[in-house]
C-alpha cells in the first residue's frame, strides 16, 4: 500500500518537474529575445529564478481565476476572469491585453451584434 | 504583422493552471487560455526588461540574480 502511495507521489513530482522544465524552456527563449533586443546578457541563475517565480505565480493565478469564475457562478474560466486578474497593473496589462488579438476579435464581435440590432430597430 | 516571438503554449498554460485548481469541475475556455499565455509572456518579459534596466543602472554587462532580486518586489506588487 505504501509502495503505491510512494509511486503516486513520485509520479506527481516528476510531472511537476516536467512542467517546470517546460516553463524554464519558454522563459529561456523569452529572455534570449530580450537579451538580443537590449544587448544585455542574462546569467543562467537569473533565467532559472524568473522561471521559478513564474511557475509559482501560476499557483496564485490559478486559484484567483477559479475563485473569480465561481463568484460569477461559472465553472468555466473565461477572458473576463483573466482581465480581472490583470486589473492591478493597468499600465502593464490594461492596454496590452485589450490589444491582444483574442480580445480584439471579441470586441469586433459584440460591436457587430450591436450594429445589427440597430438596423433591425429602424 | 507576424512577430516571430516565443511564448507559452496553450497546452502548457492549461496544465499549469489545472495543477492548482481546487475543484475538479473547473475548466478554462480556449480564449482565456490564450489570454493567460499572453499574460504570462508579458510577466516574464517585464521581469527580464526590469532586470536589464537594473543591470544598466549598475553598469553591469550581465543581469545576475542580484539585479533580479532588486526588481522583484515591485514586479510582484505590480501584479
Amino acid at each position: 500500500m505504501e509502495e503505491e502511495q510512494e509511486a503516486e507521489e513520485q509520479e506527481r513530482f516528476s510531472s511537476q518537474q516536467r512542467l517546470k522544465a517546460a516553463v524554464h524552456y519558454t522563459v529561456g527563449c523569452l529572455c534570449q529575445e530580450v537579451a538580443a533586443d537590449k544587448e544585455m546578457q542574462f546569467s543562467k541563475q537569473t533565467i532559472a529564478a524568473i522561471s521559478e517565480i513564474t511557475f509559482r505565480q501560476c499557483e496564485n493565478f490559478a486559484r484567483d481565476l477559479e475563485l473569480f469564475a465561481r463568484h460569477a457562478k461559472r465553472s468555466t474560466i473565461n477572458t473576463e476572469d483573466v482581465k480581472l486578474l490583470a486589473r492591478r497593473s493597468n499600465s502593464l496589462f490594461g492596454e496590452r491585453l485589450d490589444q491582444a488579438p483574442i480580445c480584439q476579435k471579441q470586441t469586433r464581435a459584440t460591436q457587430g451584434h450591436r450594429d445589427h440590432r440597430s438596423l433591425v430597430a429602424v | 504583422m507576424e512577430r516571430a516571438s516565443a511564448g507559452f503554449r496553450k497546452e502548457l498554460v492549461s496544465r499549469l493552471l489545472h495543477l492548482h485548481f481546487r475543484d475538479d469541475r473547473t475548466k478554462v475556455s480556449g480564449d482565456a487560455l490564450q489570454l493567460m499565455a499572453e499574460l504570462l509572456r508579458i510577466f516574464v518579459v517585464e521581469a527580464a526588461v526590469r532586470g536589464v534596466r537594473q543591470a544598466q543602472a549598475e553598469d553591469m554587462a550581465l543581469v545576475d540574480v542580484d539585479q533580479l532580486e532588486k526588481v522583484l518586489p515591485q514586479l510582484l506588487l505590480d501584479f
